[in-house]
């Protein structure tokens, strides 16, 4: 027994010996795939419990009449009122409004995030002349823009737009500013060593630094880009899927308003989702605790 | 010292102050010092003698020093890249691969010859089959081969390396000093290299800089006169080890009583 021991620390020295320092370099993919090799409960499984748990009450609290549908419609009619909405109303048309809004909005807001909180991280005096005014207009609501813009543009997109852009354009402009500001000095001597220009530092150096910092601000105001433009359509309009909450409740449609809040939830979770496989791609150099 | 072979670094009459908390502290203090081309020199000290600061003023990372101190007779006026570094801690850029640390350095090279010298070093250092690792999938050893490729694609004049073992085991540390000598003869570089490490001294360098602390000055030139490869075994090379360890702690002891 002991002497078996003996023998596999001897083994294990020699080959330290022979290969000091070679350590195959484990592909994040073979390390995904034994993690959940590891785990009994397939990671699908383990996320839907909750989910179905709650489909599942509310769908015998509502047969078994406890509520009066007219507070809690049945799953089964929120279904049907998918159908009807879908095929015999305008449900594509609202989510292609809210969609396209949204997106327009999110461009705007989040490309000027980034292009000011690049000037404002790489230079202090471009900070000094923007900081102050910037918080200033951070403390107040995005909707509380939305009756002087209507006033000057009309009731059309351009008030939701700005009021999407402004949302998006705080958490990307702090998390940027904070991202280069955070930049190791380390990282950037190495760029100087070997005789970066500007923009070539920013390029490879500074922003790839910062990114986790600003896919932190993205999220975030991707996020609150789709808060907005449903809280901006309930208050004026005739389109989008903010309206057609506003609509069901004045027509008291309480299976089609439960199916909009639904459809809303889905839609922002599945756009956080594909940011945060973007997210793991492009940051597939950083490890952190998993869980 | 013989005057026939070329000089690539002359520093004279060097001195740096740091200001701390209003105290200032004298980091180098009338640095004289030689460096020939192709030669291998350690800086040894204890450490706040300054070799750091010393390092980082020849690879042009400080500027605010007085005194003069040239690259083959042109005065250094910042990091460039005829001046290689090499830190203690590897600093690869965590989101690139060790192929595209490794040509870092290389923006200005089409994209062919690119390749080419990449994988000159990759195998230079021995990294071949690990092209497409990230830094963090890397052991330290590793890391340290990546930092050296990448800090001698662009054929420096000098390459400078500031404790590059410092964080290695004792194991990797002896394997990687023959790594780093292998490649000293193959590339033919003048390197100067700050150690605390007596013996990895005297295995690698043609002259050992010995400094004192406070303020931090060359106390001492040895030259280091053994055939190589070196054998750690040799009793010169052990004598050798000997006188400069003996010094080494002369002065460190020195300083603590005087400390006291």
């Amino acid at each position: 027994m002991s002497a078996n021991d003996l023998s596999l620390a001897e083994a294990k020295t020699s080959v330290f010996i022979t290969s000091p320092n070679v350590r195959s370099p484990a592909r994040p993919k073979n390390r995904r795939a034994a993690r959940s090799h590891s785990r009994r409960v397939p990671d699908l499984v383990l996320e839907s419990i909750v989910p179905v748990t709650i489909l599942v009450i509310w769908d015998l609290v509502t047969r078994l009449q406890w509520v009066d549908p007219v507070f809690m419609p049945t799953p089964l009619s929120v279904a049907r009122a998918f159908y009807d909405l879908l095929f015999k109303d305008r449900l594509l048309l609202d989510l292609k409004v809210s969609g396209i809004t949204v997106l327009e909005g999110f461009t705007i807001g989040a490309g000027l995030g980034l292009a000011t909180g690049i000037a404002a991280g790489l230079s202090s005096t471009v900070d000094k002349l923007i900081g102050s005014i910037l918080n200033s207009i951070r403390q107040v609501p995005p909707l509380a823009f939305l009756p002087l813009i209507i006033l000057w543009a009309g009731a059309g997109d351009t008030g939701k737009i700005v009021v999407v852009s402004k949302a998006v354009f705080f958490p990307v402009f702090m998390n940027t500013l904070q991202g280069i500001r955070s930049v190791a000095r380390e990282y950037v001597e190495v760029g100087r060593i070997f005789e970066y220009p500007r923009l070539r530092m920013l390029r490879k150096v500074i922003l790839p630094a910062a990114l986790p910092s600003i896919f932190v601000g993205i999220r975030y105001g991707a996020g609150m880009a789709w808060f907005m433009i449903i809280a901006a359509e309930m208050l004026g309009g005739r389109h989008g899927l903010g309206y057609l909450l506003t609509r069901a409740q004045e027509l008291l449609l309480t299976d089609q308003l439960l199916l909009v809040i639904v459809i809303i939830g889905l839609i922002g979770f599945s756009v956080d989702v594909g940011l945060r496989r973007l997210e793991r791609r492009l940051l597939r150099w950083k490890r952190g605790f998993e869980g | 010292m013989s005057t026939t072979e070329a000089i690539e670094v002359e520093i004279s009459g060097l001195s740096k102050e740091f200001d701390n908390d209003g105290q200032t502290v004298v980091a180098l203090d009338g640095i004289e010092l030689s460096i020939k081309r192709g030669e291998f020199l350690t800086l040894v000290g204890a450490s706040g003698c300054g070799k750091t600061t010393l390092l980082r003023i020849i690879a042009g990372l400080e500027l605010d020093y007085e005194g003069e101190i040239d690259l083959e007779g042109i005065p250094i006026r910042g990091p460039g890249v005829d001046k290689g570094v090499v830190f203690q801690d590897h600093r690869l850029l965590p989101w690139l691969t060790v192929e595209e640390n490794v040509g870092f350095g290389l923006f200005r090279h089409a994209e062919q010859e690119r390749r080419q010298l990449i994988q000159h070093y990759v195998d230079l250092v021995g990294l071949r089959g690990f092209e497409k690792a990230y830094p963090n999938q890397l052991s330290g050893g590793m890391a340290q081969r990546a930092a050296i490729a990448r800090a001698l694609v662009n054929k420096p004049k000098i390459l400078v390396l500031d404790e590059p073992l410092g964080a290695l085991d004792a194991m990797t540390r002896i394997h990687m000093q023959n790594e780093i000598e292998k490649i000293w003869r193959r590339e033919k570089v003048t390197m100067v290299m700050v150690t605390h490490d007596v013996e990895e001294a005297v295995y690698l360098s043609d002259t050992v800089a010995l400094m004192s602390s406070r303020p931090g000055r060359v106390k001492k030139i040895i030259p280091i006169n053994l055939a190589r490869p070196r054998n750690r075994e040799d009793p010169a090379f052990q004598a050798l080890r000997k006188e400069i360890l003996t010094e080494f702690q002369l002065q460190t002891k020195a300083q603590f009583s005087y400390e006291i």
